[in-house]
């Protein structure tokens, strides 16, 4: 899903934090996350609950300024929470994109998913269902991630808590420098959309050509039966 | 509109503030902000806000409704949707255990189950919810001399003059009407459009243009949203986007583009609060079970904040809900006369 | 489904109430016209949409509902279906307290004011199941159109479950919405109050596509309709098995006269369902139709008959 920039973006914590993860292997990553959704699990019960309509699906977590993405799997058996280098889009349900920051936001329910949509934070692609259904089960939880982390760390948890506030905090200055990040990483795969997308413009434009045509007049027929 | 200090006025009656729960943690947080009632509904079809991984189960409203009580507010449990024919069950079912639960209300739209709930109920509080669109004194007479219902949630057509001199005839019939949130266009209960392009409606499905049939097609340049297929908004780059409600779309009539029924806007009537206070209105509601935590909690306050001011003669204060809006944009709706 | 196996119960077509505002003279002339030509059981008469269009039709009224009556049809009168003014209350009043005529109510605020005696209930009353059936039946209901998005097993139940007669949409543009906002108004840039009356430039309503020129609604003023027209041709034997007796057809700019013919024809077992089909195409050219609905999917959905 993501490629090295061929452009070359000014340098900047974020961009070297993203070149730092870059080579690192995704399966590195996977115990931390595995020790997240268990944590989750664990406190939070009422999630999958609530999510057991959608125990099939797949959804795509990709935080837009990290070099990889989570799926979900929200099976309340047996959830899984894998983290992926790259995504294809026929694997998952449904996909909810935004800066890493944004995202936590959300599942705490600290911001309205609603409001970040409609002031367009907040992209979401394929079955809106699942995302809508994700979103209302995790904000009716009641979920505060550093206070789940700290409290299950138990006496050490105090200096986690403060640690990843920090580190929050400078993600949320850095935003401007991940979305520079951002455009210069997703721009071949736009380039490859649009010329797709002209095309069917293209068809379109004959599919309505072809309508018209068939299309009675509007004018009125006169009035009577 | 007031604007100057007045002094308190104790010649007006407090409006409950009516607000939403999607969710126990909502329920909560609307709880906290000043809510005197929250509403809210079970999770299956028998609520209009059957959305995905919203709602209470059983456990949930009980522990939910002893919480409220704990903290003096009530809790109304909207039954709203109109029974599937040969399935009542559900629909009773409901009834039955928000009254044995101590449900401080019960918010019905179909004729039949109001029947029901009063029969088997006599001792419930009942609310007509706004899905049975009762519009003018006659209808809610009806409801109310043949079912004993007691408040009517008015449908979202009426101006605020038209409200005052039907609160003059209705009377001991308490109003409720939506002061904040998503706003229906059309007469509520009485708008099929939803199950015209995707099979499911408010009335039976208890959803209007369901996420399951919602996409989001993103095109160089802007996104597209669809529902049930038909293209109902296109945005550009930037612009604020919003969720395909159909009676908020974009489309093409007598030759041109434009939000024909409805622009993606929310109500506000924050600044009209003296009004409709004036026009003796019982209950304020905020729409939004299907809203986070976040916009329960910032709206609640806000007209937790409003209400109060006007009660004791102080302005309303202008706070910024416009994070929150839809499209960030706002509209006094059916309430001025002009919006029609 | 074979013509020959239809039940032989009788049934009865009901031409529904014209919802669009079309000249008081054309009005008066497609009236006379059914009277004398159409063949249909009964017909409804009266606004249901919007009474500031009311005044206009009023002086003709009395000699359509003399003419249709002194054919043989069953004269209805429709009421208005949202009514919020003082002045469209006065209005039903007047509606409910006349003798005569059976009155069918679009609103409840109109069957509160007909209970005790026998009266109608339009399909822009919510009528979903058997227990709100029976208290308007208890009221004096003896005939329910019931709304347009209830699939078959549904209204069966009900059917089933009825004492009133259960009469079905069966063809023409499906109203979808009432609004206390006039959208042909809106469309041109004019409000309510000085509507110039412009829902009348689109005596079949105004169509409404989506951004990639899909049709998709129509508008009626207030009223929003669906594009496609209904037709459940094809549906009839189906739905007369289920105990539907009645079927409504909406007046549509097309022959009236000749979809009614079509219709009776099928219920009399004369006319194929496909024949009859072939032939509503020919007499609405550009149509699109659709009974989605009647088969539990999106309404604008078109259904092959499978038999």
């Amino acid at each position: 899903m993501r490629q090295a920039g061929q452009a070359a973006p000014p340098f900047s914590p974020v961009l070297l934090l993203g070149l730092a993860l870059e080579p690192v292997r995704p399966s590195l990553l996977q115990p931390v996350f595995d020790a997240m959704l268990n944590l989750v699990r664990r406190r939070h019960p009422d999630i999958l609950e609530r999510m057991a309509a959608y125990a099939d699906a797949v959804i795509c977590i990709d935080p837009t300024d990290l070099p990889f993405a989570l799926l979900l799997e929200p099976d309340p058996a047996a959830p899984r929470l894998t983290v992926r280098r790259d995504v294809d889009p026929a694997e998952v349900s449904a996909t909810v994109r935004g800066p890493l920051e944004t995202l936590i936001a959300l599942a705490e329910g600290r911001v309205d998913g609603d409001a970040l949509f409609f002031s367009r934070q907040l992209v979401v692609e394929g079955d809106t269902e699942v995302v809508v259904a994700l979103r209302n089960a995790v904000d009716g939880a009641g979920i505060d991630l550093l206070e789940d982390m700290a409290t299950a760390l138990g006496p050490f948890g105090r200096p986690v808590r403060a640690v990843a506030g920090a580190a929050l905090g400078l993600l949320s200055r850095l935003r401007r420098d991940a979305e520079t990040l951002r455009q210069a990483v997703i721009a071949p795969a736009v380039q490859g959309a649009e010329i797709q997308s002209a095309r069917l413009t293209e068809l379109e434009a004959e599919v309505k050509a072809l309508r018209r045509a068939a299309r009675p007049a509007r004018t009125a027929r006169g009035q009577t039966a | 509109m007031s604007t100057a200090a007045e002094p308190a006025r104790p010649d007006l009656v407090r409006p409950e503030l009516v607000c939403p729960a999607g969710t126990p943690a909502a329920l909560k947080s609307a709880v906290e902000a000043g809510a005197d009632c929250v509403y809210v509904g079970f999770r299956d079809e028998t609520n209009a806000r059957n959305f995905p991984g919203l709602n209470f189960s059983r456990k949930e409203l009980d522990e939910g409704i002893a919480f409220a009580h704990a903290h003096g507010a009530k809790v109304l449990v909207a039954i709203n949707t109109f029974p599937r024919a040969g399935q009542p069950e559900l629909w009773h079912r409901a009834v039955d255990d928000a009254a044995a639960m101590g449900a401080d209300a019960l918010i019905l739209a179909d004729i039949g189950l109001v029947d029901y709930a009063a029969r088997r109920h006599p001792q419930a509080r009942l609310h007509l919810s706004v899905q049975a669109a009762a519009s003018n004194p006659e209808a809610i007479r009806f409801y109310a001399e043949r079912f004993g219902v007691q408040r009517v949630v008015l449908p979202r057509v009426l101006t605020v003059q038209e409200i005052a001199a039907l609160n003059a005839k209705i009377r001991p019939v308490e109003t409720e009407v939506f002061v904040f949130g998503g706003l229906c266009v059309m007469a509520e209960g009485r708008c099929a459009l939803s199950s015209y392009a995707t099979g499911q409606s408010p009335n039976v499905n208890g959803v209007c243009s369901p996420a399951a049939h919602v996409r989001y097609v993103e095109q160089a340049g802007g996104i597209t949203s669809q529902l049930g297929g038909f293209t109902i908004n296109r945005f550009g780059p930037g612009e604020p986007a919003g969720y395909p409600t159909l009676c908020k779309g974009r489309f093409v009539a007598d030759g041109k583009a434009s939000y024909l029924f409805e622009e993606p806007t929310s109500l506000n009537t924050l600044g009209m609060l003296p009004d409709l206070i004036r026009a003796g209105v019982t209950a304020f509601k905020i729409e939004g079970r299907q809203r986070g935590r976040a916009y329960v909690a910032a709206v609640v306050q806000a007209f937790r904040a409003g209400v109060d001011a006007v009660l004791a003669g102080r302005p309303v204060p202008d706070l910024d809900l416009d994070r929150i809006t839809e499209g960030g944009r706002q509209t006094t709706g059916a309430y001025e006369k002009a919006w029609r | 489904m074979n013509a020959s196996t239809l039940p032989v119960s009788p049934s009865f077509l009901t031409l529904g109430p014209v919802l669009f505002n079309w000249r008081p003279e054309a009005l008066r002339d497609f009236y006379f016209r059914i009277a004398d030509e159409a063949d249909l059981d009964s017909v409804c008469v009266g606004e249901v949409v919007c009474s500031k269009r009311t005044p206009f039709f009023a002086p003709y009224l009395p000699e359509v509902i003399e003419r249709l009556a002194a054919a043989g049809k069953e004269v209805v009168l429709s009421s208005l279906a949202l009514i919020m003014s003082e002045r469209e209350l006065d209005q039903a009043r007047d509606l409910a307290q006349g003798e005569g005529w059976l009155v069918e109510a679009n609103d409840v605020s109109v069957a509160a004011m007909l209970a005790g005696k026998p009266f109608a209930v339009g399909p822009l009353v919510n009528v979903y199941n058997e227990g709100t059936l029976a208290y308007l039946q208890s009221l004096g209901a003896i005939r329910v159109c019931l709304p347009a998005e209830l699939s078959a097993p549904v209204i069966g139940t009900i059917a089933k479950a009825a004492a009133a007669e259960i009469e079905v949409q069966a063809f023409g543009r499906l109203p979808l919405a009432i609004s206390a906002r006039c959208y042909a108004a809106r469309a041109r840039n004019l409000a309510k109050d000085g509507c110039q009356y412009v829902c009348a430039d689109d005596p079949d309503g105004m169509p409404v596509d989506t951004l990639d020129d899909e049709p998709f609604l129509a508008v009626n003023g207030t009223q929003t309709m669906s594009y496609h027209y209904m037709d459940l041709l094809a549906e009839l034997g189906m739905l007369r098995g289920l105990g539907v007796r009645r079927f409504r057809l909406w007046p549509q700019q097309a022959d009236m006269v000749a979809v009614a013919r079509l219709f009776r024809g099928v219920l009399a077992g004369t006319l194929e369902p496909e024949a009859a089909a072939a032939e509503l195409a020919a007499l609405c050219p550009g149509v699109e139709f659709a009974n989605g609905y009647i088969h539990g999917r999106e309404g604008h959905a078109l259904v092959e008959a499978d038999d």
